[in-house]
């Protein structure tokens, strides 16, 4: 077995209460290393692509990393890997903190949970074994208070992640929460609600052995201190939240369900704006030296900030009053949901109303003609309604794509999603090779699978006019991503690593023991998107999936006409994406695994 | 012309925006580093450090010295990682 691993994973049936040590064979975790790659791998080989994400005997897995406990600086990550219960495809969502490291130390690389508990329950893992206990008293308790009582009961030394009232309602994009950060993506909440737990709770005393312990220690300490200079100062001075005005310059700040691509209230909602009127703190999730998280002061407690979150709840929603979005963003967190789909369904729903299309009507009380653009009130009453599933509320909680179908009248030509998953704050018509990142991403429209986006504020291309040059770029976004996804490492490194594969190698080898070299690391990064979308190809996924809505297709952004993407453009960048990934057909996909 | 901020080199800046003149990219660089010495450590000499980009009129990413600057261009400073 290889250093910085313990060799095997835990198999939990919730429906039994029963757990199994499974091996991990050297040569699986050299090629999937861990993190997204190792999750994908025993999601395929759980035979998941082919059963309802919903389901008892769908598998869930948390996936650590060689490098989680080690010294390396953001190595304190997890993975939480299953199929979606949105997008129906892989859906891989990461959250930061203590968990990987106490999960880790319940001596494995990897949790995975099937089934359906009996109860809402609470599953209790450590070093020396699993059981579950009843979760009555946290029925409909938010995340945070979720997570503070159980420490309370349990100890300080349990971390703990857990869902809130909407992971435990199936609304298709819960997130599973720890330490206030969320695995936010793609309803992994729903589908551990589905298995009737409300929590998880780690500890373990476990610790994995690093090959050249001194090698390590060296280049930590050498990559922390690069991690305080001025390729991070962006995160900690102002944190993503920087990204708000410089992208209604570029008229990229999607606005009003992506009908414009600037904001004329983006001033009120900025982290200049907030900084200048509210107090402000910043924190670390563990072993991280770089700060990320600003939370500002909102009625008598704090929020934390993120570029998604004032976007989707803020201009998306054509929302500019800051009290409004900042407890939106702080409901999404203690209810357990993704604020980008929430605030994307609601931009969705809010331009429906405004055709005319959800006013009246409906099915079920569905219809919400109060719904307006720029309703601060009116988005927080979406939000608990959300929550709920009640009302408008329960049709919002499948997200834009199942609401579309429902609503009619062509709506998914607006729903702002890619494969079922709802379309983050870079507005794909001014940033083209981000629309491509979009198209063919395996989870859906996703900026932390593909930072395209970076080739697009590059002179790398010409954003509003890309060309077939800009595809070997993007696949090189995606190619580094599943690599940080799987080390796993904070893309927040990325502009400190000047050599990336060199230096992720280094880390790797001084780890593990493996002669690890960048050229091998370059054909992992491929083998895990390749995997992604094996397992995509496995569920259904076919070629026509692989587009944006036909909004950005058809119609060029209001305030900036330049900003055109045409079918045939995103057909053509598409195909030569595929021409690339040796993906012409969906056969050959497989046979290159 | 005029030189706008956003992000990290706006809160070194101090300002959201400055008129200058310069009839190249490294002259304006050069002169942004004498008239405010907080952007300094992100200026070496005619370049900008590569955590800070430049654009000219909200179209294109420039970095050559020797790129002409004309009097009603808006030339953009900021952070290069854009994404979130």
């Amino acid at each position: 077995m290889p250093f910085g691993y313990h060799g095997c994973y835990l198999r939990i049936d919730v429906s039994s209460g029963t757990s199994e040590r499974m091996p991990l064979p050297d040569a699986v975790l050299r090629q999937f290393i861990g993190g997204s790659g190792l999750g994908v791998k025993l999601l395929l080989d759980e035979g998941a692509a082919h059963v309802d994400p919903l389901a008892p005997e769908a598998p869930l897995v948390f996936a650590f990393s060689p490098l989680v406990g080690s010294p390396l600086t953001t190595s304190a990550k997890f993975a939480v890997v299953g199929k979606s219960p949105l997008t129906e495809r892989i859906n891989d969502s990461l959250a930061s903190s203590g968990f990987a490291i106490a999960g880790k130390g319940c001596g494995c690389d990897a949790i995975v949970i099937v089934g359906r508990a009996p109860e809402l329950s609470v599953l209790i893992i450590e070093d020396a074994g699993m059981h579950l206990e009843p979760a009555a008293e946290y029925r409909g308790a938010t995340c945070k208070e979720t997570e503070t009582a159980l420490k309370a009961r349990l100890g300080a030394g349990f971390r703990v992640a857990s869902i809130g009232p909407a992971g435990e309602r199936l609304v298709r994009y819960a997130t599973i929460s720890h330490d206030g950060r969320h695995a936010g993506r793609g309803g992994s909440g729903a589908v551990l609600g589905a298995k009737n737990i409300k929590a998880i709770a780690v500890r373990g005393t476990q610790r994995t052995q690093w090959a050249h312990p001194s090698e390590l220690t060296a280049l930590s300490r050498s990559l922390s201190k690069r991690s305080f200079g001025p390729a991070t100062a962006k995160y900690r001075e102002l944190g993503t939240a920087t990204n708000l005005l410089t992208f209604n310059r570029f008229g990229a700040l999607p606005t009003r369900n992506f009908q414009s691509g600037t904001f004329e209230e983006a001033a009120s909602i900025s982290p200049e704006q907030l900084s200048a009127t509210r107090s402000k703190t910043r924190k670390s999730c563990m072993a991280c030296t770089i700060g990320c998280e600003h939370i500002y002061s909102h009625g008598g407690s704090g929020v934390r900030v993120e570029y998604e979150s004032l976007f989707a709840l803020g201009s998306l929603c054509g929302v500019g009053d800051a009290d409004a979005v900042l407890r939106a963003s702080q409901r999404c967190d203690e209810l357990g949901l993704d604020t980008i789909s929430t605030g994307g369904t609601i931009a969705f729903a809010m331009e429906c109303v405004e055709r005319g299309w959800l006013d009246k009507g409906l099915d079920k009380g569905m219809d919400a003609p109060w719904l307006k653009f720029g309703d601060g009130d009116a988005m927080l009453r979406a939000i608990e309604l959300i929550g709920s599933r009640e009302g408008p509320g329960d049709l919002l909680a499948e997200g834009s794509r199942r609401a579309a179908h429902v609503i009619g009248h062509d709506s998914i030509a607006i729903a702002p999603q890619v494969k079922g998953l709802e379309i983050p704050g870079y507005e794909p018509r001014a940033l083209q090779t981000m629309a491509l990142g979009f198209a063919v991403g395996a989870r859906g429209a996703d900026h932390n699978r593909s930072g395209a986006y970076e080739v697009d504020f590059s002179d790398k291309v010409d954003r509003r006019h890309v060309t077939l040059d800009a595809v070997r770029h993007a696949i090189d976004t995606e190619d580094k991503a599943a690599l940080m996804d799987s080390l796993i490492i904070c893309k927040f490194l990325r502009g400190v690593l000047t050599d990336f594969h060199a230096e992720a190698a280094e880390m790797l080898r001084n780890v593990t023991g493996w002669d690890v070299s960048a050229a091998e690391l370059r054909d992992t990064a491929r083998r895990i998107v390749s995997a992604k979308r094996h397992f995509n190809l496995l569920a259904g996924w076919t070629p026509a999936e692989d587009t944006l809505p036909e909004r950005f297709l058809t119609t060029p952004l209001p305030n900036d006409p330049e900003a055109s993407l045409s079918r045939d453009r995103l057909d053509a960048l598409v195909a030569e994406y595929h021409r690339q990934r040796g993906w012409s057909a969906a056969e050959t996909a497989l046979q290159k695994l | 012309m005029q030189v706008e901020f956003f992000g990290v080199p706006r809160q070194r800046a101090g300002i959201s925006v400055l008129e200058l003149q310069a009839d190249t990219l490294g002259q304006l660089l050069g002169t942004l580093a004498v008239r405010i010495p907080s952007l300094g450590e992100f200026i070496t000499v005619d370049r900008l450090h590569p955590t800070f980009v430049a654009n000219l009129n909200g179209d294109k990413f420039v970095s050559d010295p020797e790129t002409p600057l004309g009097e009603d261009d808006r030339l953009l400073i900021l952070s290069a990682d854009a994404g979130g």
